[in-house]
C-alpha cells in the first residue's frame, strides 16, 4: 500500500514517465516544477499554449524545450479542452493545469466526462501527509462542489474512494465532517452524515466504513463532549478520508499545510485519468510532487483499477 | 498587550476577584475554580445540592478560600438561580456547570429572563501561537449555524471587541472563503467582499478586514503574492472570520488536534461574561476563558 508521498516519488520513477498536458506553462515556478519532473523521469511533457510565453519561461529557468512536443494556442478554454480531450481520448495519462483559471480545467472535464457517458463527478482530492502516521489521509471535495447535496457528496465519496483503493487499501475508513455542535438543532452536513453511513452499511460504497464520528472531537476522544488533554491524541483514529461538508471547509481545512506541520497534495481524478490542479500558491517543489502522484494514480488505472 | 495565555491571566489578576456563579458545578469545575480562586480571579458562587457541592469543595483548595454556596436541588432552578445571580449584579460572570449546551443557551437567550444583550450571542475562539508571540481569533466556531450577512457583521464587531479587551487595537482580519477571488455562486465570497468594502468605509473602526480571502494567502504573504494579492493583512492575521459553523468548529479542532494549539474562547453579546464548556477547549484553558471574563467585566458592559 502506498503510505506515503515519497511512495509516490519513488513509485514515478519507477513507472514514468508517464505523457503528461502541460496547459499553458506560462509561469515560472510552474515551467520548472514541469523541469524537474521530466529530469527525474517522471513525464514526457506535451506544452500547449501561447509559444512564445512557454520559450520565454522556459529560457529563464533553464529548461531547453526544443525536443518536446508543442502545441500553440492562445485562448484559455481551448487549450483546456484541447488537453482534456486528450487525456480522454487516450493519447497521454495525464493533464496538469498551468496558467489557466481552474474553472475552465474542470468545464472541459465536465464536458468530456458527458460525452464519455461515465457518470463521473468532478472533485478534488486532497492528501495530507502527517508526521507519525503511517498511512495518507483523503480530504474531499476541496476544489469543485460549492454546497454539495446528499447525491453530490456521494459521489465525491465514490472518487475519493476509487481513488484510495489505487493505493492499495481495501478498506477505507470514511468520516463525514460536520460541525454539529449540542447546540443549533441538526445541521444539514450531519443529516448527510447519517443518510451516507446508513447506506455504507447496506454496501452502497463497498468494502469500507464510515465511522460513527463527524467531529476531531469526536475521532480523537470518543465522545463529543469530553475536553481535549494535549499530549494524548492517537493520531491513528484518523480515518483514511474525510469528507467535508462543503468548499468553503474543504479548501480552508486542506491548506492548512501553510499553518500545520502537514504536507498536502492535490489531484482530479476523472474516469480517464489525473489531472493535476497545482494551486497558484504552490511551490514548484509541491507541484513536482503532485505530478509524481498524478503519474502513480496514472499507472495505476492502467494496471486496472478502472 | 498579552502575547499568551499566560499573560492574559496575569493581567487578569490585576483587576481583583470577580464574582463567578455556577450551577451544578461538577469535580473538575470546582478543581478550575480552586485554581482561579487562589490565583485571586474570581470568588465562586456555587448553586445547586449543596452536600455534595460541600464535599467535593472539601477536596480541593477552595475549602480555604472565598466562596459561596447556594441550596437548591433542582438543577432547572439552580441554572435559573445562577442567572439570576449575574442578572442582579451579585456575580459578575456565569459559567457552565453540568447543563448541557442547549440549556444553557437556552437559558442565556431567554429574552425575558436572560443574559442577551443584543440580536446575536457568538463563540469567538482565541489560539496561542507562541513562535510569533500573538494571540488570534477565529469567529463564530460554536454558535452560529449559518450567519447571514447581517449576522456576520454583528460576529465580526464581537470579535474586534474581544480582540480589543486582549489589547489588538487594530485588528486585521480575514473573511475567509475558498477563493479570493469572488464568485457570485460563492456566497461566502460575496459576504466577505462586502464586509471587506464595510472596513473600508471604518464601519468596523480601525480593523482592517481583507476579503474574501483563502486560507493560504491569510496565513502566508509568500502565496498571497504569488496570486497577486498584496494586503496589508496576509501574513498577519488576528482575526479569521469563517463563512459558518462547519468551517468555524472544524477549523478550530483541526488547529487543536493537528496542531497541537492552545484554544480558549469567549462568548460575545451578553450582557454579562458567560463561560462555556466547548469540548477542544481544554480543562486547564478554562482558566484563561475565567481570565478573560474577568477583563470583560473591566470594561463596565461586556461585549455585545
Amino acid at each position: 500500500m502506498i503510505r506515503s508521498l515519497a511512495d509516490f516519488s519513488r513509485i514515478a520513477g519507477e513507472k514514468g514517465p508517464k505523457k503528461l498536458a502541460v496547459l499553458a506553462p506560462e509561469d515560472e515556478d510552474f515551467m520548472t516544477a514541469v523541469k524537474t519532473s521530466w529530469q527525474m523521469g517522471h513525464i514526457e511533457p506535451v506544452l500547449i499554449g501561447n509559444t512564445e510565453k512557454m520559450e520565454r519561461v522556459a529560457e529563464n529557468v533553464g529548461f531547453d524545450i526544443r525536443g518536446f512536443e508543442k502545441i500553440v494556442g492562445d485562448d484559455r478554454q481551448a487549450i483546456a479542452d484541447l488537453g482534456i480531450h486528450m487525456l480522454f481520448s487516450g493519447k497521454l495519462a495525464i493533464a496538469s493545469k498551468g496558467q489557466i483559471p481552474t474553472s475552465y480545467i474542470y468545464r472541459s472535464i465536465i464536458r468530456e466526462e458527458g460525452r464519455a457517458g461515465s457518470g463521473m463527478t468532478v472533485s478534488v482530492v486532497t492528501f495530507w501527509e502527517i508526521p507519525g502516521l503511517d498511512y495518507l489521509v483523503v480530504i474531499t471535495d476541496t476544489g469543485v462542489s460549492i454546497k454539495p447535496d446528499l447525491k453530490a457528496k456521494t459521489e465525491i465519496l465514490k472518487n475519493a474512494l476509487f481513488v484510495y483503493r489505487l493505493l492499495g487499501c481495501p478498506r477505507p475508513r470514511i468520516a463525514v465532517l460536520s460541525g454539529q455542535r449540542e447546540v443549533g438543532g441538526t445541521l444539514a452536513s450531519y443529516r448527510d452524515f447519517e443518510q451516507l453511513r446508513k447506506a455504507a452499511l447496506e454496501g452502497e460504497f463497498g468494502n469500507c466504513e464510515i465511522v460513527n464520528a463527524t467531529s476531531f472531537t469526536e475521532i480523537f476522544l470518543g465522545e463529543r463532549t469530553r475536553p481535549v488533554a494535549y499530549g494524548g491524541i492517537n493520531m491513528e483514529r484518523l480515518p483514511h478520508i474525510l469528507l467535508v461538508p462543503c468548499l468553503d471547509t474543504g479548501n480552508i481545512l486542506c491548506k492548512l499545510d501553510f499553518f500545520l506541520d502537514v504536507t498536502r497534495s492535490s489531484l482530479v481524478a476523472t474516469s480517464r485519468g489525473p489531472v493535476c490542479i497545482p494551486s497558484r500558491a504552490d511551490s514548484s517543489d509541491n507541484i513536482v510532487q503532485q505530478l509524481a502522484m498524478c503519474v502513480v494514480i496514472a499507472e495505476r488505472m492502467r494496471e486496472g483499477g478502472t | 498587550m498579552p502575547a499568551s495565555f499566560r499573560e492574559v491571566i496575569e493581567t487578569a489578576q490585576k483587576e481583583g476577584a470577580k464574582r463567578l456563579a455556577i450551577s451544578f458545578p461538577g469535580k473538575k469545575d470546582i478543581e478550575i475554580l480552586a485554581e482561579a480562586a487562589g490565583a485571586g480571579l474570581v470568588i465562586p458562587c456555587l448553586v445547586g445540592d449543596g452536600n455534595p457541592i460541600e464535599s467535593m469543595v472539601s477536596e480541593t483548595s477552595l475549602k480555604s478560600l472565598k466562596h459561596e454556596i447556594v441550596e437548591e436541588k433542582n438543577q432547572q432552578k439552580a441554572l435559573g438561580q445562577a442567572i439570576r445571580f449575574v442578572r442582579d449584579g451579585r456575580a459578575d460572570m456565569l459559567m457552565q456547570g453540568a447543563d448541557t449546551h442547549q440549556a444553557l443557551m437556552d437559558a442565556i437567550l431567554d429574552t425575558k429572563n436572560g443574559l442577551r444583550k443584543g440580536k446575536l450571542v457568538s463563540y469567538i475562539s482565541v489560539f496561542e501561537l507562541p513562535k510569533q508571540g500573538k494571540l488570534f481569533l477565529v469567529a463564530d466556531t460554536f454558535i452560529n449555524n449559518s450567519p447571514t450577512l447581517a449576522e456576520k457583521q454583528m460576529i465580526l464587531d464581537h470579535a474586534i471587541r474581544l480582540a480589543g479587551i486582549l489589547g489588538i487595537a487594530a485588528p486585521k482580519v480575514a473573511a475567509l472563503a475558498a477563493i479570493e477571488q469572488i464568485n457570485l455562486n460563492i456566497p461566502s465570497t460575496l459576504d466577505a467582499a462586502i464586509l471587506s468594502k464595510m472596513s473600508e468605509r471604518k464601519q468596523f473602526g480601525s480593523a482592517v478586514v481583507e476579503g474574501p480571502i483563502d486560507i493560504d494567502c491569510a496565513l502566508s504573504e509568500a502565496p498571497a503574492l504569488r496570486k497577486g494579492l498584496r494586503s496589508a493583512v496576509t501574513g498577519k492575521v488576528d482575526i479569521y472570520l469563517v463563512p459558518e459553523v462547519d468551517t468555524g468548529h472544524l477549523l478550530a479542532e483541526a488547529l487543536v488536534f493537528f496542531g497541537a494549539m492552545q484554544a480558549a474562547g469567549a462568548v460575545m453579546g451578553t450582557t454579562k461574561p458567560v463561560i462555556l464548556n466547548i469540548p477542544f477547549v481544554s480543562e486547564a484553558n478554562r482558566m484563561v476563558e475565567i481570565a478573560m471574563a474577568a477583563l470583560m467585566c473591566k470594561r463596565g458592559e461586556t461585549n455585545a
